[in-house]
């Protein structure tokens, strides 16, 4: 298990460092050079360059903040919300609790892919909206954790002392039982990082997402494809990353899983 | 059969409130419908009175709830409205790309059940050996690469490079293997996933050293007892794959260019031609629901206890 989390770790480094440092130190991601399109990889353009220019390692740089800033928006976002509505309704009980399950069961009775299609469909294509339609697919889980969590809790020997103490149950909750719920919210959460962004490249690459001139993977692959056949470079680019980042999540949310 | 119609109740209960969030999603989408209505019959400038009669038509002007009670009453009769685009009957658009995404979706199925069962019991009779490792890391490589890199590398080796078959695909016999291999990629992983689990568990049962005292080697221990207590899982997973793929087919679709009810669903949001959008979700719900079911039946159908 410590291979796994090493080579997690590993991989997880190595794309913080893209994100947060490649920008600095790469030419600009946006700037075409029609002079200079489609040239293989060369130690100018150690990845090439695009169909207008560009150079492809910039763009994957700044695309690694777009897709993987995304998806830690997609599962902080989740994560809130599940937390909050789970752990109302386990305080509140009653027909609010009823009202907040029901919704969870019926999200959870849907394919998630399903879901954030219907959002976009209604809101329209954009990444500030994929990433709404796919929070709103992903708090479901997240909140039947909490809630069960928050419902075993009334009757744990701490919680009883504390509230013969005189401590009030809106703080009991706030206090005393979320903060317990905190690693396996984070095992949960971790659990669908890595559909999360296998989903929002997807959805990218279909032109539900980010929209041109963004950098994104999925959408960098959609921009490529005709130009493959001469220019297969620019394929590896940001299928390598898409791999890398989902294996990394795959492989740190298993460490998180067998911790808990 | 009370156990029956519980679970069609239940089933009932999600699609009821699924057309209800379908509904509510479109309510809150930007923009007038009776706008987008005149547009699909060629009027792309309408004046005040157009817009009156049309809105007038579609009972706009109605309070929330008895358009809700419109819309579900249309949709239980089949009638989901007409596309914004072509202005034809939704129905009509889904049934004719119903055909080339259950052609997909089956095919798919039957190229996947094979090697999941291979990669499962390479799994669970190599146990800490190298085919255990080897049956792990297709089954991790299988769940990260995504459908849409897996396919365009696909088109790019096989049609490209090797000349077989055709980029743009007509949904025929001939052209469903590449997107079909696709799909299928990530079906087996889960299924090799659920079904390995299953078979180990099965093999440090009881039940099982009972039966390698009586001699039975490892291969019948686990096809004998190990498979039937692998079904009710594999069941469920299946049931929700099979039911999940007119959604996960979208992006397969899209890259093959298939004419399938995903690719009309990825068209219908680029286009905001809303009406063709809660159709195609509506139906992915009701068959992943339809799975999902079919799934429950066939393990109490198998299972004494139940």
């Amino acid at each position: 298990m410590r291979a796994s989390l090493l080579a997690g770790t590993a991989a997880a480094a190595l794309l913080a460092v893209l994100a947060l440092a490649g920008p600095l130190a790469l030419p600009d991601p946006d700037l075409p050079d029609y002079a200079a399109k489609l040239l293989p990889p060369s130690a100018a353009h150690p990845l090439g360059t695009d169909q207008l220019g560009r150079d492809v390692l910039a763009r994957l740089a700044s695309g690694a903040r777009v897709t993987l800033g995304a998806a830690l928006a997609v599962t902080t976002l989740g994560a809130a919300i599940g937390v909050v509505a789970g752990g109302v309704a386990g305080y509140a009980r009653g027909p609010v609790d009823a009202a907040i399950s029901r919704v969870v069961d019926v999200l959870l009775a849907v394919p998630s892919t399903l879901v954030a299609l219907a959002v976009v469909g209604a809101l329209g294509p954009g990444l500030v909206h994929l990433v709404l339609a796919m929070s709103v697919a992903a708090w479901a889980p997240v909140a039947r954790l909490t809630r069960s969590h928050v419902l075993t809790a009334a009757t744990r020997p701490d919680v009883v002392a504390a509230r013969m103490a005189g401590v009030g149950r809106g703080r009991v909750v706030l206090g005393h039982v979320l903060p317990g719920a905190f690693l396996r919210v984070l095992a949960v959460a971790a659990l669908g990082l890595g559909e999360t962004i296998i989903g929002l490249s997807g959805l990218s690459f279909l032109g539900l997402g980010a929209q041109p001139p963004t950098a994104e993977w999925g959408q960098m692959l959609a921009e490529s494809r005709y130009d493959l056949a001469s220019s297969p470079w620019l394929l590896a680019g940001p299928g390598v990353a898409i791999l890398v980042a989902v294996s990394a999540a795959g492989l740190l949310s298993d460490w998180l899983g067998e911790r808990l | 059969m009370r156990r029956l119609l519980r679970l069609l109740a239940s089933a009932a209960g999600t699609l009821l409130a699924a057309s209800l969030l379908v509904w509510g999603l479109a309510e809150l989408s930007p923009g007038d419908p009776a706008r987008q209505v005149l547009l699909s019959r060629g009027v792309a400038v309408p004046v005040e009175t157009q817009i009156e009669a049309v809105r007038a038509e579609l009972g706009l002007g109605d309070a929330a709830p008895v358009r809700y009670a419109r819309w579900l009453g249309g949709a239980l009769t089949g009638d989901l409205g007409s596309s914004w685009r072509t202005g034809r009957p939704v129905t009509a658009e889904l049934g004719e790309r119903l055909p080339a995404t259950l052609r997909l979706c089956l095919t798919a199925v039957a190229l996947a059940i094979l090697p999941a069962f291979a990669l499962a019991f390479a799994g669970a009779l190599g146990r800490h050996r190298w085919p255990d490792a080897l049956s792990r890391g297709v089954m991790f490589a299988g769940a990260a690469v995504p459908s849409f890199l897996l396919g365009v590398a696909l088109l790019e080796i096989v049609v490209v490079r090797w000349g077989v078959g055709r980029v743009v695909a007509d949904g025929g016999w001939a052209d469903t293997p590449l997107p079909a291999a696709t799909l299928a990629a990530g079906i087996v992983a889960q299924w090799a996933r659920v079904t390995r689990g299953a078979l180990i568990d099965a093999a440090s049962a009881p039940f099982a050293d009972v039966s390698r005292a009586r001699g039975s080697g490892e291969l019948r221990v686990l096809l004998v007892h190990g498979l039937p207590h692998a079904a009710p899982p594999l069941l469920a997973v299946a049931g929700m794959t099979v039911g999940g793929l007119l959604a996960g087919a979208a992006v397969v679709e899209s890259v093959f260019t298939w004419p399938g009810v995903g690719r009309l669903l990825v068209e219908a949001i680029t286009a905001r031609d809303l009406p063709v959008v809660q159709g195609c979700v509506l139906a992915g719900v009701l068959a992943f629901l339809a799975g999902a079911v079919a799934a429950d039946l066939a393990t109490r159908a198998g299972d004494p206890r139940l």
